[in-house]
Order: structure tokens, then C-alpha cells, then sequence
């Protein structure tokens, strides 16, 4: 369940008879959540006699949700209610491809190169950037976290990338 | 009543350690500084520093992770009364009349209010715990699964009551937070459900990697598109003068009381805590006063009430934790991730078993609260002078924090791109006002209540009536169906939602 529900047409024109389109689209993605998890809990044991099965309350709580959804659509689909909100593409871009290329250096590499190069990536996501300024606090950084997480609380983090190491 | 103070001696005995002092303060310390840093939350400052208690003895551990949470309570009222930004949630109200305050110079005499409300709603919390935690253990042994379900049921529905925005998106998220938890291991059969065979989430979905997405990740994105330079409007004279007058403390002692008593109530139901008690103190606090303008341009008393009321609640809402072993928040939660990681299993047996743990930490509460009584008054000017880090430079240092703490919950890289996947669903939550806070309770109880309620269908040979012909059971069941219809009624919908923009605005 980690993917991310689809954004939505965000600067498309909304028909007319959606009035509420931002309860419409929520409680269809929630929708298609729930059948997504309908799908996935399709294999476990359901009820045997009384008792529950591995897929139950999956099930359940899926079932729930997709009524749930319905509903949110439907009232956003008959009361006024607010436009969708813009995204913006900059915060969440930059912010996704730092976490990723952390989760991906950081074994390899060790945490003083993913850690700079997290941060430097991160830092894109503000429009008013200063190079000189984020390089310093970047190694500043980088510097207390090779200290505080292996030295001072002594958790199993590389530092230095393996190939060096070995 | 003898009892009572031998456990109080107990847990001063265990708190009074140099060591366990020490851990006390950098709680309190660490808990103050993320208050006052706007765009980190308390939730997910506790998910990032999990790691650092790893390496702890468990009382240590948990007196720590205690003292972040309500020294956030304090930072964030620091930040509301001198710059106009509520650091936390909780302290989103103290703006309205302790901004005013400082406008109008007396920064001092409010920050001290809010400190001693503070100081005094921990020590009655701190008191009440230890009177209630043994008659609630006791009563805990009568809870059956049917009640233990009821209850959590009946934590699920206040928490919808009291959030804002559409009642019934406030359930959706309590139920999409139910079926998140089911992703994982089946606790009877050990069936793998919903994994998609990815080897890390065999386990479930790590609350805390959850958290981090949802509280931190998605919170930064957020502020990032609002504009990065938030407004900043910081008051600029000295905050001199900080001993309020007598007549500052006539005005406001009462409020503190009342505010303390509306904390504690609020914090002890499951589904409650910080954030709603100190709305509601706020709110109540304009209702009984004479004159109701004066509110929002300055009164005391709109300082003392919520700050008072934030703390207990925050304090309070242990005690569901200890006595019953159901976490009623999303920071109860991840103390009992702190907990299982020491292989303590909270619930009433905690409480006979390891006396030490329990009361050593309600001890140090009351420690705690001293302390940051005393330091956070003088401390006041390096707090606002963090406050002009630029958010450019703030946010990738969070980013990074919160990535290397996941990481090292497990040492798996799978779960820094889950956060992160969860980042993403929070900002989009966010967008469509879906409140993220139920969605987490959801998730906490949702492997609880899915134990009890095939327990309970099991014991009762698959009788759903149970859970209505059992008195305690039903009884609670008849309070979460009457709040629930209370919450629907227009007239009463109309009142909640005046309340949220009121205090708002």
C-alpha cells in the first residue's frame, strides 16, 4: 500500500455537475484503495465457522473503506465544496529524490557521502537556494551526523563507502 | 494511600539517579527546541529520535522520550507568544492572545504565565496518574476482549468527534489507518497479507516509518509550497520584565485551574490529547468569562487556560497507556514501539511487574516539568535566535535527520523510501483535507482491536450480540453511539465547527 494515489487532473476543466471536486476525487481515490486492497486480501482464508480467517478483517476494513469513499464522492458530488488544490512540483520532486537517493547510497556508499549528497539534493527545493551557504551547513551536517548517530548513540551506521573500507 | 507514596518514593528513587536526571533534562531540552522550531511536529521528532533510546536502559528510555513530548508543549508556546508561529499543534490558540501580549510588551508576563500554568497542570497530572493508575489496573482486569474492543471503539469515535473538517472523512481516515495495519503477518495463523512478498513488510508497516512519512516529510513539502519565507514578524524589543503582576496572577489562576481540569479530562480518553485541550480550554474560557471581546486582543487568561490544558493532557494521556496497554495518540503509540523494543509489553501488568519503570517515569515527570520551569524562562533568547534559521537551510537538515533515523530503526532502506512514499500520500492528504491524526490512531488500534474482536466472536462461539449484552461492553458502545449522533446533529456541528474557526483565525 505504499504507492501513492494518482494526483488527479489538477488544471483540467471540471464538469459542471461536479461541484465539490475536491471531496469528489478524494473519496474516489480512497475507492480505489480500497478495491486495490480488496484485490490483494482476495487469497487469504476468509470465515471458518465462527472464527476469523487471515483475510477477514482485511477484508472488512477494505469494504468499509470503499463505502466510505462512495459516500465522500457523493457528497462531493452534490454539495458545494472547495476547486482542487494546485500542487506544487518542486517541494515534492526534490524531497522524493533526496529520500530516494539516500535509501539507495547509504548502504554502499555510507553515510557521509549520502547524507551530503542527500542534503544537497533536498535543499533544491526551496526557490531561493544560496550555494555557498547550504554547501557550508551541508558538511556542517554531515559532520554531527557522522559523529552523533555511530559515535555518541553507537548505532551499526558505514560511514565511509565499502570499497574503501575493505 | 500509603501505597501511594511508597510508589511515589519508588519512582523518585529511580528518577533522582544522576543519570536518569541528566536523560530527564536533554528530553526536556530537545523536546523545547523541536517545540520551537515551526514545520517539525512532536510526532514526528519522537519517530526520528526512537533510534537514540535503542542504546538506553528502558527506564532511561522512556523518561526521555517523556520528556520530548511535553517539553514540546513548552516550546511551542515560546514560539506562539513571541514570533506568531505556533511551534506545535497544541499551541495554535496561544497565539491569538499571547502574540497580543507581547505586541503589547508584556512578552514577560505571559511567557512566565504559560510556564507556571504549565508547571502547575504537570503537577496535578503528575498526581493524578499515580492516584488513578492502581484503581484503573485493577479495573483493567475486568475488561474481556469484547470491552477492550468497545473501548477502542469508543476512542476511535472521540477522536472523530473532536476532529475538525467533515465527520465522515474523519472516519474515512480512521478506517484507511485500520486497513494500513493489516498489512503484515496474520497474528493467528502467520499468513502473509498484503506484502506483496517484499521481505520488510513481513513485519507490517512500521508505525513509526508511517509517521515520519505522514508527520514529517508531508509537513516540509507542505511548507515548502506555501512559500518558503514564512512570515516572520518577530517582536523586537527585549522581552523584559518578566514577573507578571499580582494582578496578572488573580486573573489567570482560576483559568489555570479550569484549564487544568479540562486538560486532564481530555487526555485520559483515548482519542483526545494535546491539541483538542487546549482548543477547548481556549474556547470554554472565552464562554464563562464577563467580558468575551477582550479575548484575542491580550487577556491572560486565553494564555493561561490552553498552555495549562495542553500539559495536563499531554501528561495525562499516560494513563490509558500504562493502566490498559491502548495508547490513545499517535505519541502514546510510539512509546509503545519504544517499549516493545525493550520487550516491555505495556498494559496492567507493567504496573505490578516493573513498579520501577512505571513510577520512575511519573516521577520524573514532575522533575521534568521543574526543571523546564526553571530553564526555559532564561533559556527564552537562544530560542528565538534559532528562530531566524532560514527554512532553506532548516528543511534539508530535517530531511536528513528523519531519513537517517528510519534507517537505523532497522537498518533497512526499504523503509526510508516507504516514509517517503508515505511523504507523498500525506501531501495529498493534506490537499484534499483529509486530517492525517486519525488515520495514525487508526493504524496504532488497529491490530488491538482486530486481536479482541476474534477473541471476543471466539469466546462467545460467534455471537455478535455480545458486545451489547455485556454491561461494560455496552455501555461503552451507548456512549460512542450517542457522541456520534451528538456530532452529527446540525445544531451541534454548527457550534464544533464555529470553534475551530474561531480559534483559527
Amino acid at each position: 500500500m505504499s504507492d501513492t494515489p494518482s494526483h488527479g487532473p489538477v488544471k483540467s476543466i471540471m464538469p459542471k455537475w461536479v461541484r465539490g471536486p475536491q471531496d469528489f476525487f478524494g473519496g474516489i481515490a480512497l475507492m480505489a484503495i480500497a478495491a486495490f486492497a480488496l484485490w490483494a486480501s482476495s487469497d487469504l482464508q476468509g470465515m471458518h465457522g465462527f472464527s476469523f480467517g487471515a483475510g477477514t478483517a482485511p477484508r472488512m476494513f477494505a469494504g468499509l473503506l470503499l463505502g466510505l469513499g462512495f459516500a465522500i464522492a457523493i457528497v462531493g458530488l452534490v454539495t458545494e465544496g472547495p476547486e482542487l488544490a494546485t500542487y506544487a512540483w518542486r517541494g515534492p520532486l526534490f524531497i522524493s529524490l533526496s529520500i530516494l537517493s539516500f535509501a539507495i547510497t547509504v548502504r554502499p556508499l555510507g553515510l557521509v557521502i549520502s547524507a551530503f549528497a542527500s542534503f544537497m539534493i533536498s535543499s533544491f527545493g526551496a526557490v531561493d537556494i544560496r550555494w555557498k551557504e547550504t554547501i557550508i551547513v551541508g558538511i556542517c551536517l554531515t559532520i554531527g551526523c557522522s559523529l552523533l548517530f555511530p559515535y555518541a548513540l553507537g548505532l551499526p551506521l558505514q560511514l565511509f563507502p565499502r570499497f574503501l573500507v575493505q | 494511600m500509603f501505597e501511594l507514596f511508597s510508589n511515589l518514593a519508588l519512582g523518585f528513587g529511580v528518577a533522582l539517579t544522576p543519570i536518569n536526571l541528566l536523560l530527564c533534562l536533554i528530553g526536556a531540552l530537545v523536546g523545547t527546541l523541536v517545540g520551537v522550531l515551526p514545520g517539525i511536529g512532536t510526532i514526528a521528532t519522537v519517530a526520528m529520535l526512537l533510534p537514540i533510546t535503542f542504546g538506553l536502559p528502558p527506564v532511561g528510555a522512556l523518561i526521555m522520550l517523556a520528556g520530548i513530548y511535553y517539553g514540546a508543549q513548552y516550546g511551542g508556546s515560546t514560539t506562539s507568544i513571541l514570533v506568531n508561529i505556533p511551534g506545535e499543534a497544541s499551541s495554535v490558540v496561544t497565539t491569538l492572545d499571547g502574540f497580543q501580549m507581547a505586541k503589547q510588551g508584556r512578552a514577560g508576563p505571559a511567557l512566565a504565565i504559560a510556564a507556571i500554568g504549565s508547571f502547575f497542570a504537570g503537577c496535578v497530572a503528575t498526581v493524578l496518574i499515580a492516584v488513578l493508575g492502581a484503581p484503573l489496573t485493577k479495573l483493567a482486569l475486568a475488561f474481556g476482549p469484547a470491552e477492550y474492543f468497545s473501548l477502542m471503539v469508543l476512542g476511535l469515535i472521540f477522536a472523530v468527534v473532536l476532529a475538525k473538517g467533515s465527520i465522515l472523512k474523519a472516519i474515512a481516515m480512521i478506517v484507511f489507518g485500520l486497513l494500513l495495519s493489516m498489512v503484515g503477518s496474520d497474528i493467528e495463523t502467520g499468513a502473509s497479507r498484503m506484502a506483496f512478498n517484499i521481505p520488510e513488510l513481513a513485519d507490517g508497516l512500521g508505525f513509526a516509518t508511517v509517521a515520519m512519512g505522514v508527520f514529517g516529510f508531508a509537513e516540509i513539502i507542505r511548507n515548502l509550497d506555501v512559500g518558503a519565507e514564512m512570515d516572520r514578524e518577530l517582536v523586537q524589543e527585549k522581552v523584559t520584565g518578566l514577573m507578571p503582576t499580582r494582578k496578572d496572577l488573580i486573573d489567570s489562576a482560576p483559568a489555570i485551574v479550569r484549564g487544568t481540569i479540562l486538560g486532564s479530562i481530555l487526555g485520559i480518553l483515548p482519542g483526545g490529547g494535546a491539541v483538542i485541550a487546549s482548543f477547548a480550554a481556549y474556547t470554554f474560557e472565552k464562554k464563562i468569562a464577563k467580558d468575551p471581546s477582550r479575548f484575542g486582543r491580550g487577556a491572560i487568561e486565553g494564555v493561561a487556560a490552553p498552555e495549562s490544558a495542553n500539559n495536563a493532557a499531554a501528561q495525562t494521556s499516560f494513563i490509558p497507556l500504562l493502566t490498559l496497554g491502548i495508547p490513545p495518540n499517535a505519541v502514546m503509540a510510539l512509546m509503545v514501539g519504544a517499549m516493545t523494543i525493550h520487550g516491555i509489553v505495556p498494559g496492567p501488568q507493567v504496573m505490578q511487574k516493573q513498579p520501577e519503570l512505571v513510577w520512575g517515569m511519573i516521577a520524573s515527570m514532575w522533575i521534568g516539568n521543574l526543571m523546564l520551569l526553571v530553564i526555559n524562562l532564561p533559556l527564552v533568547g537562544i530560542w528565538v535566535r534559532l528562530l531566524r534559521v532560514p527554512y532553506r537551510l532548516l528543511f534539508p537538515s530535517i530531511v536528513i535527520f528523519c531519513a537517517i533515523g528510519i534507517y537505523s530503526l532497522n537498518n533497512a532502506p526499504v523503509d526510508v523510501v516507504l516514509a517517503g512514499a508515505f511523504g507523498l500520500l500525506g501531501y495529498w492528504l493534506i490537499k484534499h483535507d483529509f486530517e492525517p491524526a486519525p488515520l495514525l490512531l487508526g493504524m496504532v488500534l488497529g491490530p488491538l482491536m482486530e486481536e479482541n474482536l476474534r477473541r471476543a466472536l471466539l469466546i462467545s462461539r460467534g455471537d455478535v450480540t455480545v458486545f451489547v449484552t455485556r454491561p461494560l461492553s455496552g455501555a461503552l458502545l451507548a456512549v460512542a453511539a450517542f457522541l456520534l449522533v451528538l456530532a452529527v446533529l446540525p445544531s451541534l456541528r454548527k457550534k464544533r465547527d464555529e470553534v475551530f474557526v474561531e480559534s483559527e483565525t
